[in-house]
């Protein structure tokens, strides 16, 4: 009997996107009251969460040396980072430190996949994530007019990519703290998360030398916006502009994988002391 | 009285060192909040002159107040996390004890909030003059004030966490929507992050007459020596005397429709 052949990965991808896309569907659409609560409160908690920085620009006719629609542009590119971050890695794979702190990450070791596929696709969640995405999309179709210069559509999409991975990585890469400290860094990620997501939209020009080094390497909040968006809006001219944010995100990336694969080991080892019989944490 | 003092303080002492827990990771939180307080006063740095006034505002007083606001942030937007032992099912055992359920979170909420002040806020207040900033309140009176209205915004805080927890229950919503939508509501309207005064199109005259505004701004631009301090403490007290009615009502009318989620 001739073996069944492999699925390709990418196909295998959609397949599993398209999976969790009608699971999350599902759930959102359950009942009316359900749908409206989600719905409403999202839309209402991305505005509320750029209004801030909307009020001075406008109460200042914008921020230092960003103009109005410049700064309309870098929040609307900070609020598509966190909706594509919500959208391709939400159910606690940006706070995977929930997962590995409970010791759910057995959930997805024994799933008949590898670990890279199921943490890729298990946070799809198109359904509960547009409503993050749409007041930035409106923000930026705003902006985009109102700019003196043209924002190359290529160069926006690579470095909105490679915003996303900074997030992803940087949030792996404090989360793996969960493999030694379960307890106590349980709900690490939900802290770096909301602090990336509270700084992502300053622009950070007034800043001083070690401050905005900080920013750029302890804490990587500059490439969610204020670097890509400078890069994008030809405020940094310099030749590497638009490929520092990727260069960003490969240096992330790497060291989550480094941070992931040294707790992955660990956890090979002890195991979650948190996982009970009955399936519920300690 | 002996035995209620004791009943509060060990649920403060127990959720206290329960957020301790096994490792001193907690205090990571503290270094990002002031690393959050460090870049908003580059903001206002950048955004407001040197020398005089922005909406009745002075860069000196703006920057107090963001340091202020920090320091006494878990009090200006306190919370029980009342809603979330609904979801998950450990208000069952709330019932079980020899405490007021209300009682039994506001006792367990002062844990962190101490353990905040001690772990941060003090160590800011003390760090300011290092980032530029005087820590210290406008004059005497305002100094005097402060604390009085810090407690009222206090009490109006905990009237709106218990009217949110009826309604959760009214609704049957994971709290997660509503926490969210309420955080972020309250980020804009409270001016805890954004004086009131610094918003555009005269909008800070319309918010300060919400309970939002009551929570943070009105004890914050007391400590600073912004505006009439009495009228504020006014509105306050208006506040406080009209939500824990309403507040105890919608909980008492909801209370038995309650479902414990999760176990």
């Amino acid at each position: 009997m001739e073996a069944e052949k492999p699925t390709p990965v990418p196909l295998r991808l959609f397949r599993l996107w398209g999976v969790y896309a009608r699971m999350d569907l599902l759930l959102l659409t359950r009942d009316l009251k359900s749908f409206l609560v989600w719905s409403l409160s999202d839309a209402i908690t991305n505005v509320a969460a750029v209004t801030g920085m909307l009020f001075l620009a406008a109460r200042f006719r914008g921020i230092g040396s960003w103009s109005q629609p410049q700064i309309v542009f870098m929040l609307g590119y900070a609020a598509l980072v966190e909706g594509l971050g919500s959208l391709f890695f939400n159910y606690n794979v940006l706070h995977i430190s929930r997962r590995i702190g409970r010791g759910q990450l057995d959930h997805v070791l024994i799933q008949p996949q590898p670990l890279w596929m199921t943490l890729l696709t298990e946070g799809f969640s198109p359904a509960f994530s547009l409503p993050m995405a749409a007041p930035g999309i409106g923000m930026l179709l705003w902006a985009l007019p109102r700019l003196t210069m043209g924002v190359s559509f290529p160069a926006f999409v690579l470095n909105l990519i490679s915003s996303t991975a900074v997030l992803l990585g940087f949030q792996f890469l404090w989360g793996s703290l969960a493999f030694s400290a379960p307890r106590a860094a349980e709900e690490i990620n939900s802290s770096t998360l909301d602090l990336m997501n509270q700084l992502k939209q300053y622009p950070l020009n007034g800043t001083g030398g070690l401050l905005r080094f900080g920013l750029l390497t302890l804490l990587p909040v500059g490439f969610l916006a204020w670097v890509p968006c400078q890069a994008l809006l030809g405020m940094d001219r310099s030749a590497l502009g638009i490929y520092k944010t990727p260069l960003a995100a490969l240096v992330f990336g790497l060291l989550a994988a480094a941070a992931f694969g040294k707790g992955m080991r660990y956890y090979a080892r002890i195991g979650s002391q948190r996982y009970t019989d009955f399936g519920h944490r300690s | 009285m002996g035995l209620f003092f004791r009943r509060v303080t060990r649920s403060a002492v127990m959720k206290a060192t329960a957020l301790m827990g096994d490792s001193p990771l907690f205090l990571v939180n503290y270094l990002m909040r002031l690393l959050r307080v460090v870049v908003l006063l580059t903001l206002w740095r950048s955004l407001l002159p040197t020398h005089g006034t922005t909406s009745g505002l002075t860069l000196g007083q703006v920057l107090t107040y963001t340091v202020v606001g920090a320091a006494a942030a878990e009090l200006l937007a306190c919370r029980t996390w009342l809603e979330d032992s609904f979801w998950s099912g450990a208000i069952a055992m709330r019932y079980l004890r020899p405490m007021g359920i209300f009682l039994q979170f506001s006792a367990e909420m002062m844990g962190p909030i101490v353990l905040g002040i001690a772990c941060f806020s003090v160590p800011l207040l003390a760090l300011s003059p290092l980032l530029g900033v005087n820590p210290l309140p406008a004059n005497l009176g305002a100094g005097a004030l402060f604390p009085v209205s810090l407690a009222l915004a206090v009490t109006i805080c905990l009237a709106i966490e218990y009217l949110f927890s009826g309604f959760a229950v009214a609704i049957q919503m994971h709290p997660y929507a509503i926490n969210s939508m309420r955080a972020a509501v309250w980020a804009v309207l409270s001016g805890a992050f954004l004086p009131l005064d610094l918003l555009p199109w005269g909008l800070g005259r319309v918010f300060e007459w919400l309970p939002f505004a009551a929570t943070a701004s009105s004890p914050l631009k007391i400590y600073i020596g912004s505006g009439a301090p009495l009228p504020m403490m006014a509105v306050q007290v208006g506040w406080a005397v009209l939500l824990w009615p309403i507040a105890i009502w919608v909980w008492n009318a909801n209370r038995e429709r309650m479902v414990a989620y999760g176990g």
